[in-house]
């Protein structure tokens, strides 16, 4: 049986192409992946995450306990506030990626991935064990809706945004007249909110949204253009870019590792290890240099040896280039610049590796 | 759309050219479940194909997909401005964005037997 978000009806009605993704009914475009795309990319677009996973997490140990589940150090997230965390596992390697935002005194919301969520509640019962925590999924309770574009801070301002919020920041406030929890968040690359609402209003906010950004140019955004969004923008797509084989530090995600971490936390040993030599495997950008497309698990080939197997892949409507995120051995000849390969129905093609991200992110808003 | 149209299970059409020749092509059904149309591979002029075997390769920003031979044949023209502009067949994959035009190889109405007239193409789907 699909789960049906409470928005579902919604998407039916404006015509949306509807997948199976991670055991949910959801859209995957409503007119034209890159359409919808480039609205987020130049406007704004307004985008059903219900699927998502919403875990709070309180109690008198809980920073204790995440700490633990986590490379992260929560005893340094501020009121308010996010960080972009991992949960591993004790080789380290990547049960999940996570937003953890501090609500109040010892009360965390821990935001996750919807393919993941039965795996992540799991593995934090059972590192719960001995710690003074509670722990409450309440993903069925609460829709999530992401205003991601240039144009989301004035439309949210015109939907009744009280405060002004810097990135990874989360609030209670009310829009368009509904008590909700905004964080400035996305997974896009663009500037944009996340709209944290009680199921039985996502839809009259959603209809509100809608309404209100007519002027701004807003469009409902599926999950085929969420996809080459987070892929330009070189954000991992759990399952695709990241799995329990796969560290932090081989994912490319070091910068959110702490280096002066006292508290153990599961895979410690490794991942300090990893920080200092590097993994077995690195995390690259690659633009193919013709017309082919590199797709999830396409071999990488470097001097005719398999040297990586491709993560991600999609054309970019941006650059105008088909663009890949690879996995390739931890070898220092291969860096910005080097030419390697990609096989692609049994032929050799070319592809660059580029810097990630692809293109110039515009979410870091500070006051 | 063009007359003498059978379609495949697998949404290819086969249009009789009337000169013993056939056009094929992928059905309006197919490419508006692709969605955007971004890249074409086709085969050179001169190969050959059994009926069922993959000739061409479609993609759209999702995904790639195979494309079969609804009958066997051997291609003689290939569709270069599809190739070059694939965005066309999201148009209209009839007219503009046909694939290739072959020369039957194998026993044709043996062949077609499995391929479905349009309309029943289309009540299949619903």
């Amino acid at each position: 049986m699909t789960k049906e978000t409470f928005l579902h009806d919604k998407h039916i009605a404006l015509g949306a192409k509807m997948v199976d993704f991670a055991g949910w009914e959801m859209p995957v475009q409503y007119t034209s992946i890159i359409e919808e795309h480039k609205t987020v990319r130049e406007n704004v677009g307004l985008f059903d995450v219900s699927h998502m996973g919403e875990v709070f997490v309180s109690g008198k140990e809980s920073v204790e306990f995440l700490n633990k589940i986590v490379p992260q150090d929560i005893s340094k997230l501020n009121y308010e506030k996010a960080v972009y965390c991992q949960l591993t596992n004790k080789n380290g390697g990547l049960i999940d990626d996570l937003i953890i935002y501090k609500l109040g005194i010892l009360e965390y919301l821990v935001i996750c991935n919807a393919s993941r969520i039965d795996e992540d509640l799991n593995w934090m019962v059972r590192n719960s064990k001995g710690f003074d925590v509670k722990i409450d999924n309440q993903s069925h309770n609460y829709s999530l809706l992401a205003v991601q574009g240039p144009k989301a801070d004035e439309l949210m301002r015109e939907l009744g945004l009280s405060t002004h919020q810097e990135s990874f920041t989360i609030k209670p406030d009310k829009i368009a007249g509904i008590r909700v929890l905004v964080s400035r968040t996305g997974y896009t690359g663009e500037d944009g909110y996340e709209i944290l609402v009680e199921n039985n209003y996502s839809e009259y906010l959603w209809d509100k949204i809608l309404e209100e950004g007519q002027s701004f140019g807003i469009k409902p955004i599926g999950l085929g253009a969420r996809d080459t969004l987070r892929l330009e923008a070189a954000l991992h797509l759990y399952g695709n870019d990241l799995d329990e084989n796969t560290t932090p530090v081989e994912a490319g995600l070091s910068w959110s590792i702490p280096k002066d971490k006292k508290e153990y936390y599961n895979g410690k040993e490794v991942i300090e290890e990893q920080l200092k030599n590097g993994g077995e495997k690195k995390l690259v950008g690659l633009k193919m240099l013709d017309k082919s497309i590199a797709r999830h698990e396409y071999e990488v080939y470097y001097k005719g040896e398999k040297a990586g197997v491709v993560t991600s892949g999609a054309p970019s409507p941006i650059l105008g280039a088909n663009i890949a995120l690879a996995y390739v051995k931890n070898n220092k000849e291969i860096c910005t610049g080097t030419i390697v390969q990609v096989m692609i129905r049994e032929k050799l093609h070319d592809a660059e590796v580029v810097k990630k991200p692809f293109i110039q992110k515009r979410n870091k808003v500070k006051l | 759309m063009p007359e003498n149209l059978l379609c495949s299970k697998s949404h290819e059409y086969l249009s009789d050219n009337g000169d013993n020749t056939f056009t094929i092509g992928l059905t309006d059904y197919a490419v508006e479940q692709l969605g955007d149309i971004v890249f074409l591979e086709l085969p050179e002029a001169g190969a050959e194909f059994k009926k069922g075997e993959t000739f061409a390769t479609v993609e759209s920003v999702k995904a790639a997909s195979e494309i079969y031979m609804p009958i066997s044949g051997k291609i003689i023209e290939v569709n270069n401005t599809a190739v070059e502009t694939p965005e066309i067949l999201n148009e209209d994959s009839f007219e503009k964005g046909w694939l290739v035009k072959i020369d039957p190889t194998g026993d044709i109405e043996a062949e077609q037997a499995d391929l479905l007239e349009y309309e029943d193409y289309k009540e299949e789907l619903e």
